[in-house]
């Protein structure tokens, strides 16, 4: 089972899920009541007061240390901008539940893990935002993703860069994580494939290699 | 030409790359997202479409209108795929009424909010055994049935009167859930068709080579004008044979459209319409001998399939016993239809068998690894089972022949049960083998790589014919213009394709030898090809080093292609579990603690990628065990468990010590596929374990908290 990651990196961005209760169900039981919004088109919101947005909105987001122009909808996720409005589309970030359940679009943001389908764009203006494909490369992985390969954690492969930016964000903030520690970071990602005992050999690998050298220079 | 003498495998102790841990060669573009799956296709104007699935399971449709979604922001087509008078017949694909595009998956979806659907519901939903069997409830199933009998075998008045003649008999009923495949990535296709007579059709499949047919039905292409890609995919695990109604779907709204379109099932569609492991409810009567002998047997399983038939092993299931009846029905209700998963019926009748196995043992009082020995005639699973109890620490654990008390603290306990699979192959299957003369080499093949590594493979096979490293050789797969390949199911992928790969390199390593050993003073079959040079077997001072041998190819690459050699494989799983757990007395919690398995599989082509596969069969059956149930409410015919919210699957928390073994004592020089049979036993044993922590058996999966604690006060 997946236990839910801090939706929202701080207090004072809304999250898609306050988003959605304040909106009152009415996205969440769309198709039961299409019946009811019969309204051809969908009414365009007005801007009333201070940081309420409408329509198409232009933002830069500032992404795996470069920034990008980007045109999104106030309810578009992060997920979303991701992988359908950013060019080139960053699609290493997988979709997967896009409800908080299973971690496989997790991101980093200032630091800190979180799903990037629980989170809106437009409240992400200003942070610093890093996906799967700023962590390495084909020809230079980072130590977890060079971890991952070693020890074979992953089959599939559709979750793991889910993992890999959750193993990353762990270890980043605790250099010196026990496994207890490891698997309680990860318990927001799920594998159907059971690439886990694998996972858990990559992570303490990828601990050792990062780890600040001792007595060094 | 045919090649002079016949491919083998070389013994294992002459394999340098083949039989070792190899790291998949698809793995840095996996971890870093490089790797692109159907699901992240993106082209020039691609539209993204999205199905209008109306949850309840039989319904009249009284209205359609889909025109409302046209004044869309956004979206660029509709269509109604049924009309009011007509009849919705099952949950999942047949009701799906509506299809729209859109420029963006937002707009998608504000188009479905925008169609009126109105239907009214026809009562009962017909979506619970007890709906299927009222005798009052409409007639939906096939042959206008509810309920058909599938398989009747054995003598039942012979195995009736065994049983008055055993020392110990038990009756009692067994059940597990619908289980999803869950596979991460949904079903879907992006079509790529911009007007012309020609297609791509990239697609989440398990069948390669066996889909530009359908998809170019769908389209109206001549079938060698549409290639069908899946060069990675997010699991299959049997669910993904055809490209379905989603695919179809995808291919006419291009056709029509002249746009690509990306049509991706939700996670919420992938619930109702991709396909599930079928329910079961077995009635098992079993007698032992005194002395631990199984006498007698009569089964009887019901398979819930929805609107499909099922799956179900059949009963006895491994194990001989002198007399035996077995019959199952097909139980059909109004949902959607089971497909295959995984080992197909075996997860169901081995839970069946083993919890009576090991009912029977603690009755005659034989501890169950003595007992299951017994009654086991194939040396293998003696063996097997020898060597997960020793890793279990069967040997140092108190409660062999009577389960551990309910007094208030944790108990361990500890079960065992075994599993097969047939891994049986067929001809077909082709590969091509491409030398340059720059040094390059591909491998190419028309498999799939579910997350098994067979990529891996088509690599390394090829590796080990010439002497190379594995990241020496290019592996091309996934796409219907390569080579035959099988679909991958049963286990067949690499008993079908590893052969062709084989003989493809066979043959071009003879191809290339005619051409160089003269250079060697040679004869061809006399050269050796170890760590990347070509040596005379007679002279070892006289070598080519690879881009040596290749640049003597002159101007013409060459290309040699092989086809499944029977002899090159073999068929016949074995596989042995042991599970360790605890229980908390109070509270019912109930802590897998570790999981061992040994399975053989002849010759392993990549240990690594097989103890990964291992791993993932126990975890799948943990999670079945303890977790996984599909849930409908019976009056409002809704699935409850239509998200991975509700339906829970094991995580981190959940995951035991894992100790996944290959079994070294298989001397089959030969290969055969091996993701099966590791899935099949681990609900079972860890069911057996829970009795022989504290004496409760549980018969009805999976096995949660609520139903230990019922249990245990039932007992106190
Ligand atoms: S896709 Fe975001 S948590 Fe599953
Ligand atoms: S590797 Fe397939 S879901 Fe994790």
């Amino acid at each position: 089972m997946a236990e839910p990651k801090d939706p929202a990196p701080t207090r004072d961005t809304l999250s898609r899920r306050t988003f959605l209760k304040s909106a009152g169900g009415v996205a969440a039981g769309g198709m039961l009541t299409s019946q009811l919004a019969a309204e051809p088109e969908a009414t365009p919101l007005k801007a009333t007061a201070g940081r309420t947005l409408a329509g198409d909105v232009t933002i830069e987001l500032d992404l795996n240390g470069r920034k990008h122009e980007v045109t999104v909808e106030p309810r578009t996720t992060l997920l979303s901008a991701l992988r359908h409005r950013i060019e080139p589309p960053h699609t290493g970030t997988k979709e997967v539940c896009d409800q908080g359940n299973c971690g496989a679009c997790t991101v980093i943001v200032d630091g800190r893990p979180a799903y990037a389908c629980m989170l809106l764009a437009v409240d992400l203006v200003g942070r610093k935002l890093r996906t799967v494909e700023g962590l390495g490369s084909v020809e230079n992985l980072s130590p977890v993703q060079a971890a991952f390969c070693e020890h074979d954690a992953l089959m599939c492969g559709f979750c793991t860069p889910g993992f890999v930016v959750a193993t990353t964000a762990c270890l980043e903030r605790r250099p010196d994580a026990d496994l207890a520690t490891i698997k309680r970071e990860l318990s927001g990602n799920l594998c159907r494939c059971g690439t886990y005992p694998f996972i858990f050999d990559a992570a303490e690998t990828a601990r050792a290699a990062m780890a600040p050298k001792k007595g060094g220079k | 030409m045919r090649a002079r003498s016949e491919p083998a495998w070389k013994p294992k102790k002459d394999l340098t790359v083949l039989n070792r841990d190899i790291p998949r060669v698809d793995g840095p573009e996996k971890v870093t997202g490089a790797a692109k799956y159907t699901h992240d296709i993106r082209l020039p104007r691609m539209v993204y479409a999205r199905f209008w699935i109306h949850p309840y399971p039989r319904l009249n449709l009284t209205k359609v209108d889909v025109a409302p979604a046209l004044k869309v922001k956004g979206v660029v087509y509709v269509k109604a795929l049924k009309e009011a008078g007509e009849d919705v017949r099952y949950q999942g694909a047949d009701a799906a009424i509506a299809v729209v595009a859109a420029e963006t998956p937002e707009a998608a979806e504000d188009g479905l909010r925008a169609m009126i659907i109105e239907a009214e519901e026809l009562y009962p939903p017909m979506v619970t055994a007890e709906q299927a069997l009222d005798e009052s409830s409409p007639k939906i199933g096939r042959g206008g049935k509810n309920v058909n009998v599938r398989e009747e075998r054995g003598d039942e008045e012979a195995a009736n009167i065994a049983l008055d003649t055993v020392d110990v008999l038990i009756e009692e009923s067994y059940s597990l859930p619908v289980q999803h495949h869950v596979c991460l990535e949904t079903h879907g296709s992006v079509v790529d068709y911009r007007g012309g007579d020609e297609a791509t059709v990239y697609t989440s499949i398990q069948n390669v080579s066996g889909t530009n047919a359908s998809a170019a039905r769908a389209l109206e292409l001549d079938a060698d004008k549409v290639n069908v890609i899946t060069h990675h995919m997010g699991g299959g695990f049997g669910s993904k044979f055809g490209i379905g109604i989603e695919g179809s779907t995808a291919c006419r709204i291009a056709k029509e459209l002249g746009r690509p379109v990306h049509l991706m099932l939700t996670r919420g569609d992938e619930f109702l319409m991709g396909g599930n492991r079928s329910g079961s409810q077995q009635t098992i009567v079993g007698g032992a001998s005194k002395d631990g002998r199984l006498v007698a047997l009569v089964a009887k399983a019901d398979r819930f399939g929805g609107t499909g038939g099922g799956a179900f092993a059949g009963l006895p299931y491994i194990y001989k016993v002198e007399n035996s009846f077995f019959e199952s029905r097909s139980i059909y209700t109004a949902t959607d239809s089971s497909r295959a998963m995984r080992a197909p019926g075996h997860p169901q009748a081995s839970f069946g068998m083993e919890s009576m196995v090991d009912e029977l043992a603690f009755a005659v009082g034989i501890d169950p690894l003595t007992f299951r020995k017994q009654n086991l005639e194939d040396p293998v699973y003696h063996r097997q089972l020898d060597r997960v109890a020793k890793e279990i620490g069967w040997d140092a654990h108190p409660n062999k022949t009577e389960p551990g008390a309910v007094d208030g603290t944790r108990q361990v306990g500890i079960g065992f049960a075994i599993s097969q699979w047939g891994s049986r192959s067929r001809p077909g299957s082709q590969c091509e083998v491409r030398i340059e003369p720059d040094g390059r080499i591909t491998s190419t093949t028309g498999t799939q790589d579910l997350g098994t590594g067979s990529r891996t493979y088509v690599a390394a096979i090829v590796a080990e014919e010439f002497g190379l490293e594995v990241g020496d050789v290019t592996a091309r797969i996934g796409e219907s213009a390569f080579p035959t390949s099988a679909g991958s199911g049963g286990s067949v992928t690499t008993g079908c394709s590893a052969p062709a790969i084989k003989d493809a390199a066979h043959n071009a390593r003879e191809a290339f030898e005619a051409r160089i050993a003269p250079m060697l003073d040679a004869e061809p079959g006399q050269l050796v090809w170890r760590g990347g040079e070509v040596i005379s077997a007679q002279d070892p001072q006289k070598s080519l080093t690879w881009k040596q041998a290749c640049a003597a190819l002159g101007s013409e690459p060459l290309s040699a292609m092989g086809e499944w050699q029977e002899h090159l494989r073999s068929q016949g799983v074995h596989g042995a579990q042991a599970a360790k757990v605890e229980v908390d007395t109070v509270t019912g919690e109930l802590k897998v603690l570790k999981m061992v398995f040994i399975q053989d599989c002849g010759l392993v082509l990549n240990r690594l990628a097989a103890r990964s596969q291992v791993n993932g069969g126990q975890i799948q059956a943990l999670s079945y065990g303890l977790l996984e149930a599909r849930v409908h409410d019976p009056d409002l015919g809704l699935m409850l468990t239509d998200n991975l919210d509700d339906y829970k699957i094991a995580g981190v928390q959940e995951i035991p010590e894992m100790i996944s073994i290959m079994d070294d004592d298989d001397d089959r020089l030969a290969v055969m596929g091996m993701a099966e049979a590791n899935c099949i036993p681990g609900h079972g044993a860890i069911a057996n374990a829970l009795f022989n922590a504290c004496g409760l058996r549980l018969r009805d999966l999976p096995l949660t908290a609520d139903k230990i604690i019922m249990g245990l006060s039932d007992r106190s």
